[in-house]
């Protein structure tokens, strides 16, 4: 069989194994485990903006995606030169322009805003717990300067990743492959979806940038396979995962990346408690700087 | 770290200083992968040179064996046939990297100015390969940020890899200062449509406008069955190359649509005026597939006989020469019709007779057509966006089986490039047959006297040279 070789529907350019060792943020000297940080602190900004803007969760997903790639790679984009935050509001701007629901810069820099000033309970804050009220507003001359900001960022943003900002997500494939499977058959056929779609939309989360280094096919394929054996549905006895050009090593690579998820969140609960995950250059500065304190009193 | 109050000279060089030590850290990671590479690479040769099956251990670890779950013991005792390998489908899509710089490129010549980018023929100097480069007009206050339009046309060129339609290379910046410009590089062609059919005397032979109708359909159908609308087919963004080969290009008005339910809400202000289809004139914001379809019947219609086919000034008139041309709608033969935003303040002529109010292409074009030419066109100029033929449906018409069949593309004939600044050289010499229809005799020719004297040589089964 012929393999796909352009951007389609059913396939993502992938990060390349370069990309994966090295960062350029590690190479200005961002710690590794500060850069996770960082990174899955981004990602759940945007999932958190995504749902006040009221966005589909495609375009949420897309712009998670995009974030990654930007911050990945020797040649990507440092996170000592461009806020981690701005970079965020960027990613999720670029990713609903061309769509079928824009938003504007003043509608993403208040909502940005927004949570800057809530900082840190962003699960809250989706919940509709917060206190966003549309009388919200950014001064005139905040928002000019934020705005300038915003277009600077995402040039910077298309140039790092060479205007490839084509992503392909496996949320319908999984609905196909449930219905291949005849999992809908089942009284419990809509929770494995559920189960199914929760594990793909955390695994946007996840430190090892699932969605750089695997296709969506293999991502829906391994989502469904944790989500079947967690409802307890039984799936064909034979190597069903091969329909889908997943084959066993890849699959059980990604169970494994999926269920050990749960265990990444809630070391950074804890390891932040009340503290802030740095989200500027200027903040990270001053964490790297208190790291290297601490390890020299120590 | 600096501090802040240090003066700029000293931050200066201490960002310089930053910036040399990361490149040389990404040349030091850059290295040490490629040997990782190499070691692997020679460690796998060495693998396969070891015939007897007596691995080192180090290789040991590469060279696993693929694990493969056991599902029945039933028959582990016999002699178990080794299932077939099974192929799974793979994906290679090329991985992204920074923008490269536009100064690789030496710029030759300006071809065009579009409504937002230069373009310009220039020379890679690497390869020294001719591309053509699209400078991209930017204006982030305008535009709030880089424009939706480049946007969707390098996503939807990106996705549009095929045989007719022109090829995105890459997208380039500019240096140093000059870095937020974007460049769009792309294959060169020679020509497109519309300046080569104003050099050209004659239009097209039918052979020739079915190779082409056949090459652009296939272009469109590919953009259709990726949910690419084009939003602007017209002559002059249809390229055309010294080898009879068509590509599409200019997708600026290009995007993604789902099919199911389809957008609704698009922008009506797409598609340039000439070849605009009435939904769109008449406000329709839902439109569909079928609207490049009606695009298509017009640019058939240009290639027959050189000349767009309806030049109206504005939306109005360009409405009244669609009504002209194809007839007055009606509850019959267009439903939808008065349910469009714009067609309540249209005052139609009232009188049902079909016979002045129907289509008059049939007359326009049965000189120049055959029958089934006929019928294509007429499908394609629908007023009703549901009676257009699908790009694939076009594809499979009997007017492209029919004599005369479509000309191959290795025989069409080669024209001067404005594009690429050639001129009509002039002989000295009578110029070879021009290209068209055979050239008529002028006046009265008589010829009658030179066979004189041959009328009693030459009798019986010979042959008879008319002249008309």
């Amino acid at each position: 069989m012929a393999p796909i070789t352009a951007p389609s529907h059913l396939a993502n350019p992938l990060a390349t194994s370069l990309q994966l060792e090295t960062s350029s943020s590690q190479l200005d000297g961002v710690p590794s485990d500060l850069e996770d940080s960082v990174r899955y602190e981004t990602a759940r900004l945007i999932q958190t903006a995504g749902i006040l803007l009221r966005l589909p969760q495609e375009i949420i997903a897309q712009s998670i995606i995009v974030l990654q790639r930007f911050w990945v790679g020797p040649d990507g984009g440092s996170m000592l030169e461009c806020d981690p935050k701005d970079a965020a509001a960027a990613a999720l701007y670029l990713s609903a322009k061309p769509s079928a629901h824009p938003v504007s810069p003043r509608q993403l820099l208040t909502v940005f805003d927004y949570l800057a000033a809530i900082r840190g309970d962003f699960a809250a804050a989706a919940a509709g717990a917060g206190e966003l009220k549309p009388d919200r507003h950014l001064s005139e001359g905040d928002y000019e300067a934020q705005r300038d900001r915003l277009y600077k960022t995402e040039s910077c943003m298309l140039r790092v990743l060479g205007f490839q900002t084509h992503v392909a997500l496996p949320y319908t494939l999984c609905i196909n492959y449930l219905q291949a499977l005849e999992v809908f058959q089942t009284t419990e056929g809509s929770l494995v979806a559920k189960r199914a779609f929760a594990h793909l939309t955390s695994a946007l989360l996840s430190p090892q940038s699932l969605y750089l280094t695997h296709q969506p096919s293999a991502l829906a394929t391994a989502s469904i396979y944790l989500a079947a054996r967690e409802v307890d549905v039984k799936l064909p006895e034979v190597e069903w995962w091969e329909v889908f050009d997943v084959d066993r090593e890849e699959l059980g690579f990604l169970v494994v990346a999926l269920t050990s998820l749960a265990g990444f969140a809630v070391e950074e609960n804890r390891k932040w408690g009340r503290r802030m995950v740095p989200l500027t250059t200027e903040e990270l500065r001053a964490e790297i700087e208190r790291q290297r304190m601490l390890e020299a009193g120590a | 770290m600096t501090s802040r109050w240090a003066d700029s000279a000293e931050d200066a060089a201490e960002d310089a200083r930053r910036k040399a030590d990361k490149e040389e850290k990404k040349r030091v990671k850059a290295k040490k992968q490629r040997e990782a590479e190499e070691a692997q690479q020679a460690a796998a040769a060495a693998a396969t040179t070891q015939t007897n099956g007596h691995a080192r251990e180090e290789d040991a670890d590469t060279e696993r064996p693929a694990k493969r779950r056991r599902l029945s013991n039933s028959n582990a005792g016999q002699d178990t046939p080794t299932p077939p390998e099974r192929t799974l489908l793979r994906a290679h899509v090329p991985p992204w990297q920074p923008c490269r710089s536009v100064e690789r490129f030496d710029r030759l010549n300006h071809i065009e100015e579009g409504s937002y980018g230069f373009v310009s023929r220039a020379r890679e100097e690497a390869t020294g390969e001719i591309v053509a480069i699209k400078k991209l007009k930017l204006d982030p206050a305008r535009d709030a940020g880089f424009p939706v339009t480049a946007l969707r046309e390098i996503q939807t060129l990106r996705a549009a890899k095929h045989r007719h339609i022109v090829d995105l290379r890459e997208v380039v910046t500019g240096e140093g200062e000059a870095k937020e410009d974007v460049y769009l590089v792309m294959e060169f062609l020679e020509h497109d449509l519309k300046t080569l059919q104003e050099e050209m005397e004659e239009p097209f032979r039918p052979s020739e406008v079915k190779t082409l109708l056949l090459q652009l359909g296939s272009a469109v159908e590919f953009l259709h069955a990726h949910w690419i609308l084009h939003r602007d087919l017209k002559t002059s963004n249809i390229l055309l190359n010294n080898r009879g080969e068509l590509k599409l290009a200019d997708f600026g008005m290009a995007r993604f649509v789902g099919a199911d339910p389809a957008p609704a809400n698009l922008t009506q202000l797409v598609v340039t005026l000439w070849y605009r289809a009435p939904e769109l004139l008449l406000g329709a914001t839902d439109y569909d597939a079928s609207i490049d379809m009606w695009s298509l019947g017009c640019i058939f219609g240009e290639l027959l006989t050189k000349q767009p086919l309806l030049q109206g000034k504005n939306e109005v008139e360009q409405l009244s020469k669609i009504f002209t041309l194809c007839g007055i709608p009606t509850q019959t033969t267009w439903p939808a019709f008065k349910t469009l935003p714009n067609a309540r303040t249209l005052r139609l002529p009232t009188t049902s007779s079909a016979s002045t109010q129907g289509s008059i292409i049939r007359s326009k074009f049965s000189s120049t057509l055959t029958n089934a030419g006929v019928t294509l066109l007429n499908s394609l100029l629908s007023l009703n966006p549901a009676n257009r033929p699908t790009a694939k449906a076009m594809l499979e018409h009997p007017y492209f089986r029919e004599d005369p069949r479509p000309k191959p593309t290795a025989m069409f004939p080669t024209f001067p490039s404005k594009a690429g600044q050639e001129k009509r050289r002039r002989h000295a010499s009578p110029n070879a047959p021009m290209r068209g229809a055979a050239p008529g005799l002028q006046g009265e020719v008589d010829f009658s006297s030179i066979f004189k004297g041959r009328e009693g040589e030459e009798k019986g089964g010979g042959f008879a040279l008319k002249l008309v």
